[in-house]
């Protein structure tokens, strides 16, 4: 017990680092689910092709870091507004659940192109600045701090978009009535599109910042955790997503320091962690912990 | 200004409009007439684009608009105020009202905040309700909401699906009267409705639709005198 409570703050380091990612997936899925309804199954992909075009820029290329780094996310925002041109526009008025299995068949898809082009179980995505860091009890990577701007940021201008622009107010007006936006005279199929597009973006920034390795099978546990941390925060506003990442990133490492010390099970469970949070958040608090959440309101 | 010409709308094998012909006039209110599941919804909505008719064409200003998406038909001055209000209810009142400017350029500034004042002096309710979120409101007041953010995209003709549904006869006066002024003012309305006597006793024209067909039609003073539409509305007839 006594040497699990002296990693504990390095625990919450790695934590803090984790739940920057899952913030970025969440506010990914949650803008999608909130203007269209739809969950996208395909998010986590997004954050795996960006990390792994980034790597062939950079590395097999030779493109300079913010050169391959800005490849790599207008690729994805590319992926993300094909996904809804291609896939969900031509199912629409087929009923949301349909869109949300073509999300999954689109997952399956763009995860197989991936193994294609990238077969190796590990790229190295190098990192925007090398070298670690001490504190008196633990100790990260200088990518932490970049991490932790980017997600800053990003969550700022995500606030802004959506509550001082029109293209936000339009999102917002979707989430909460689709018809009536209609009505105002808001092209939801274009909010759909750009609501596709920016959460590919999102996943995209997700897949950078977690590197430094990446794959084509890591969208699945990513999508997973930004779920649950969607879930949680209440698949809504920005709020819900900061909390609900948070709540994932250092839960997650606390416990699987736990399991670790405290009873010696392998820490391999710490994935298991977010799928039990997701389970007993969707059975005992199915509209997150916050806001309305997968309950549709009456 | 608006001709429906031989329109027919489906739901699935459902005709919930057959070969509807109506006119609407420049300058008037015109009023449709019917009973619950007549199809007076559907026609609004056919005309605003929400739903796909299958025969006939809406000519507005001798424009075929069948077909065309709603944000390109509010864009055309066309502005539907929908059954049941569907204002945003996690959103203040001015929001709603800033929303209804949507289609407007938001750079113009000034002339959507006259336009918010001028619904504020149609509707005070709303000025001093202005940071209250419209989930809150009242059922007259949302009404009223609904009505304002039509008139914020600046429409040359307003739909309004049973503006009098739910409310108290006090505050239908107070909504009718506001059409009334409105149309004073210059806008084409076209105006469903339940409630015969309210509504006809603002109208120039009237349509009265029975399962998905015109049965009706005449200038409002007639029909509010004749008898028939009594005996068609309450179903004696046919
Ligand atoms: N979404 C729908 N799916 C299937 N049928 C529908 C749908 N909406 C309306 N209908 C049917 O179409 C017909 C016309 O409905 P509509 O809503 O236009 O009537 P209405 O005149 O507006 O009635 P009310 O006064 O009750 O609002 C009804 O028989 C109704 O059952
Ligand atoms: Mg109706």
């Amino acid at each position: 017990m006594g040497a699990f409570f002296s990693n504990l703050p390095q625990y919450l380091v790695n934590g803090i680092g984790s739940s920057c990612v899952y913030i970025l997936m969440a506010m990914g899925f949650s803008l999608v689910y909130s203007s269209t309804g739809i969950i996208n199954f395909a998010q986590g992909e997004f954050a795996a092709i960006s990390a792994l075009v980034a790597y062939t820029l950079s590395m097999d290329l030779g493109l300079p870091l913010l050169l391959a780094v800005a490849g790599a996310l207008a690729l994805t925002g590319f992926v993300g507004l094909l996904l809804e041109r291609a896939v969900i526009r031509p199912l629409q008025g087929k009923g949301t659940l349909t869109a949300i299995i073509a999300t999954i068949g689109a997952s399956i898809f763009l995860k197989a192109g991936a193994r294609i082009i990238w077969p190796e179980e590990a790229y190295k995505v190098p990192e925007f600045t090398q070298g670690q860091l001490n504190l008196p009890k633990a100790s990260f990577n200088a990518q932490l701090l970049w991490m932790l701007g980017l997600t800053a940021f990003t969550v700022a201008a995500m606030y802004l978009l959506m509550n001082g622009t029109k293209l936000g107010k339009g999102l917002r007006a979707c989430a909460i009535n689709p018809e009536a936006a209609r009505l105002v005279g808001i092209d939801v199929s274009l909010m759909s599109m750009a609501a596709f597009a920016i959460a590919a973006l999102l996943g995209g920034l997700a897949g950078l910042v977690s590197a430094p390795f990446a794959n084509y099978g890591m969208g699945l546990y990513l999508g997973i955790k930004g779920f649950t941390a969607a879930v949680i925060g209440g698949l809504g506003d920005v709020y819900g997503a900061v909390l609900g990442g948070i709540t994932v990133g250092l839960l997650e490492e606390v416990v699987a320091g736990f399991l670790s010390v405290v009873l010696g099970v392998s820490s391999g469970y710490k994935d298991a962690v977010a799928v039990i949070l997701l389970i007993s958040v969707l059975l005992f608090r199915p509209q997150g912990l916050v806001g309305k959440g997968l309950v549709e309101k009456v | 200004m608006l001709i429906l010409r031989n329109i027919s709308a489906f739901y699935g094998n459902i005709e919930a409009l057959r070969a509807v012909d109506l006119h609407v006039q420049e300058g008037c209110i015109t009023t449709v007439l019917g009973s619950n599941g007549a199809g007076k919804t559907t026609m609004l909505r056919a005309i605003s684009g929400l739903i796909p008719t299958r025969y006939g064409e809406i000519l507005y200003y001798g424009r075929n608009i069948a077909g065309e998406p709603p944000h390109r038909i509010v864009r055309m001055g066309i502005s539907h105020v929908p059954e049941g209000r569907q204002v945003f209810y996690q959103l203040s009142v001015r929001e709603n009202l800033e929303l209804g400017a949507y289609v407007r350029s938001w750079r113009k500034k000034a002339e959507i905040e006259k336009d918010l004042d001028f619904v504020y002096r149609l509707f005070p309710i709303l000025g001093e309700r202005e940071r209250q979120l419209a989930g809150t409101l009242s059922g007259g007041e949302q009404q009223m909401l609904a009505i304002g953010r039509a008139l914020m995209s600046r429409p040359r003709l307003l739909l309004l699906d049973e503006p009098s549904m739910g409310l108290a006869p006090m505050v239908i006066r107070d909504i009718f009267a506001c059409l009334k002024r409105l149309h004073q003012e210059g806008l084409t309305i076209l105006l469903v409705e339940q409630d015969v006597q309210i509504a006809l006793s603002i109208s120039d024209y009237a349509y009265v639709l029975r399962t998905g067909k015109v049965v009706l039609e005449g200038p409002a003073e007639e029909l509010l005198k004749g008898e028939r539409i009594k005996k068609i509305y309450l179903g004696e007839e046919f």
